[in-house]
């Protein structure tokens, strides 16, 4: 069987995903991010250079420009200023969870055809996009820190835009942007919100949240 | 075009007004004397939908369905705003945490909370929809944390989350309705018009699956249960003009969101699978949230679960494809549920908490607001003469006919449950011995907006009659105007 570029870069960026969900380190979960996007951002380039179409062009270099520099450096700022190094997670180990991610991305690699176009061609990826949809929740899940459930949250986002990157013919132009700002304005926000929860709890650690169990 | 632009000038003009802090003196009068003023340009706005019934060819247009709910959120917006014209500025004294600068941009932000609301019933395109529905999310997260508490930022953290992940499903779901669109040549569209006619060739096994995504994302967002665990800390902590806009204007977004989607569904021959899932999904969250009534300690966390409820029974009403009833009861509710959500916030200013232990003896402290609380709170337990009453009879009616008596029974003993639980914890309220002082004197004339809302919410209640039904049923069908 013959891989293209695409399937490749679908699969780095879900092994991306199952590596970040075994990471602590703060900054190296951040990196992990950051690469993900690159190679997401690559396919969207591939699929530009092979269809010739002038949006997929510009649409890589904006996610190029916003999700894989913009969002992680401010990410790693807003770290930095809160003197966050690493998350050691809820219940479960990191290792463990990274393992339960592999299990995900298996069964998604084999699964892949119930949520794909099969005319289109990108079975494989489909099957990656899925893996990180379910890897981003696992992130969420497994974490302890509000930070880190905002990169769980985009690592979900980053699935999400590869199947539709994938799975469709293109979608609107308009949408898209409206969805890469959206996505831009909701890590703003939480951002301060963060910020807000450290001043007022001096920590963001979501399982001690205990104000509003009635 | 000029439409859209002269329906969203009030809301953005009041946004631009809260970038000065020098404003804070006359903003709260001036914002609301705005959206009153802005209650009538909506209704000769959408008036000329009532007339003609073209289908909207545009991505961003007024249909039928858009320009009832225009009217309510309009409605909802005003009414919360003239009680915050009194109620905010009461407040601000006990509040040196909140400066001028920042009770301003409270103001853009309700300014942009408002066009965010328009721009979701105002889109005709699913990704559109998908957009104003995350800024919705995004704006009013900074809206409950006014008060600057620690309970308030944990209640913004756990809506922002909740709702951006569960939103996220819906975008998965948009996109997989594109994909769906792959047995039809050419691009797939997200238009809803256009996809209504293409749904019947789609990919079935596809576009269910979207839909399931949508409803899990936008049901998120309504609060359906068991994804109504933001709502009712966000309801209660956020300031009482929001909970009010929140619980009366953006609930009602989140489920015309639904209704769009399930009306694309059964443009593609798969109504039975909408009402598989909406049905039950409604029926138990009535029953759920009437459970949870049970026992409250918190007045506003109450009328939150009550949302939850009348929640319940709108995702009904759009399971059993009663378009004129979903409109009807959700003008019903958010009617009644902004008069509570504004008499809670004045009993919050006069006692000082929200506990529903220490509140007693309301009728003997300020009579016109007990009475006012009395009346609402039957009326939003479905007592007649007021409109819930007649919109969730017909409801009932309705979902009998069709054949789910299941659903019917869990809802009334739903319903049942709920009357019981609310007048039995407002009784109390409202009777009992009144505490020796309360930490403000009590106003009649701040009881003016709940009691012209419950009025019409009686004059709802009388109306209903075959010419109004059938104005709704027009209505109801997805059309409008091109703009």
């Amino acid at each position: 069987m013959e891989y293209s570029w695409l399937d490749i870069l679908a699969a780095i960026a879900a092994l991306l995903g199952v590596w970040m969900c075994g990471v602590i380190r703060m900054r190296t979960l951040l990196i992990g991010l950051a690469l993900q996007v690159a190679a997401i951002a690559g396919i969207t380039f591939y699929i530009g250079m092979t269809t010739h179409v002038m949006h997929f062009l510009i649409l890589a270099a904006v996610v190029l420009v916003v999700k894989a520099i913009a969002i992680p450096g401010y990410l790693a700022w807003a770290a930095e200023q809160l003197e966050i190094r690493e998350d050691r997670g809820v219940t479960m180990a990191p290792v463990l969870t990274m393992l339960l991610g592999f299990a995900a991305l298996v069964a998604c690699y084999f699964e892949a055809s119930y949520i794909a176009v099969p005319a289109l061609g990108n079975t494989g990826a489909a099957g990656m996009a899925g893996a990180l949809v379910l890897l981003g929740m696992l992130l969420m899940i497994g974490r302890r820190l509000a930070i880190s459930q905002v990169i769980g949250f985009l690592v979900m986002e980053n699935g999400i835009f590869l199947y539709g990157l994938t799975q469709t013919p293109g979608m609107p132009m308009l949408v898209e942007m409206g969805v890469i700002f959206d996505v831009l304005v909701g890590v703003m926000v939480s951002g301060i919100v963060i910020f807000r929860l450290n001043r007022s709890f001096e920590h963001i650690d979501v399982t001690q949240f205990r104000g509003l169990r009635h | 075009m000029n439409t859209i632009l002269l329906l969203v000038a009030i809301p953005l003009l009041i946004a631009v007004f809260g970038l000065f802090p020098r404003a804070a003196r006359w903003l709260p009068r001036v914002a609301a004397a705005l959206l009153l003023l802005q209650l009538p340009v909506v209704i000769w706005l959408v008036f000329p939908v009532l007339l003609h019934n073209e289908s909207v060819a545009t991505n961003i247009g007024i249909d039928g369905m858009g320009a009832a709910f225009l009217i309510i959120t309009t409605l909802v917006a005003a009414a919360a705003m003239c009680q915050a014209a009194w109620l905010l500025p009461a407040e601000r004294p006990a509040e040196p945490l909140i400066t001028d600068k920042r009770f301003c941009i409270f103001y853009t932000l309700v300014g942009l909370f408002i066009a965010a609301m328009y721009g979701v019933l105002l889109s005709q395109n699913l990704g559109y929809m998908w957009i104003a529905m995350e800024a919705t999310t995004l704006i009013s997260a900074t809206l409950i944390h006014y008060h600057r508490s620690r309970k308030s930022l944990e209640a913004t953290w756990k809506y922002l989350l909740l709702c951006s992940v569960g939103i996220a499903f819906a975008l998965l779901g948009t996109i997989m309705i594109v994909a769906a669109q792959h047995t039809l040549p050419g691009e797939g569209t997200l238009h809803i018009g256009t996809l209504m006619q293409r749904a019947a060739q789609c990919d079935p096994r596809l576009l269910r699956f979207g839909f399931i995504l949508c409803l899990l994302g936008y049901g998120t967002k309504a609060g359906i249960f068991p994804l109504h665990n933001w709502l009712p800390d966000a309801h209660s902590e956020a300031p009482s003009p929001v909970s009010a806009m929140l619980s009366g204007a953006l609930l009602n977004c989140a489920l015309v969101a639904i209704w769009r989607l399930s009306q694309v569904m059964h443009a593609a021959g798969q109504e039975q699978l909408v009402s598989q899932l909406l049905v039950p999904a409604g029926a138990i969250t009535v029953l759920a949230a009437a459970l949870m009534l049970v026992r409250q300690h918190d007045l506003k966390r109450m009328w939150a679960y009550s949302s939850v409820e009348h929640v319940g029974i709108l995702l009904l009403a759009i399971g059993i494809g009663a378009g004129p009833l979903f409109i009807l009861h959700a003008l019903n509710h958010s009617l009644v549920k902004v008069a509570l959500f504004l008499l809670a916030g004045g009993i919050l200013h006069l006692y000082g908490t929200k506990s529903l232990r220490k509140l007693k003896g309301l009728i003997v402290v300020a009579p016109v607001w007990g009475g006012l609380l009395l009346a609402a709170s039957f009326a939003i337990a479905g007592s007649p003469p007021f409109g819930t009453f007649i919109s969730e009879w017909l409801i009932l009616r309705d979902t009998i006919a069709g054949g789910e008596y299941i659903a019917a029974g869990v809802v009334v003993v739903g319903l049942a449950i709920t009357c019981i639980a609310v007048i039995n914890h407002i009784a109390r309220v409202v009777f009992g011995r009144a505490p020796s002082r309360v930490i403000a004197p009590p106003r009649p004339a701040w009881a003016v907006v709940p009691a012209v809302l419950l009025l019409l919410s009686l004059v709802a209640g009388l109306a209903v009659a075959p010419p109004v039904i059938a104005l709704l049923t027009r209505l109801a069908q997805v059309g409008g105007i091109t703009q």
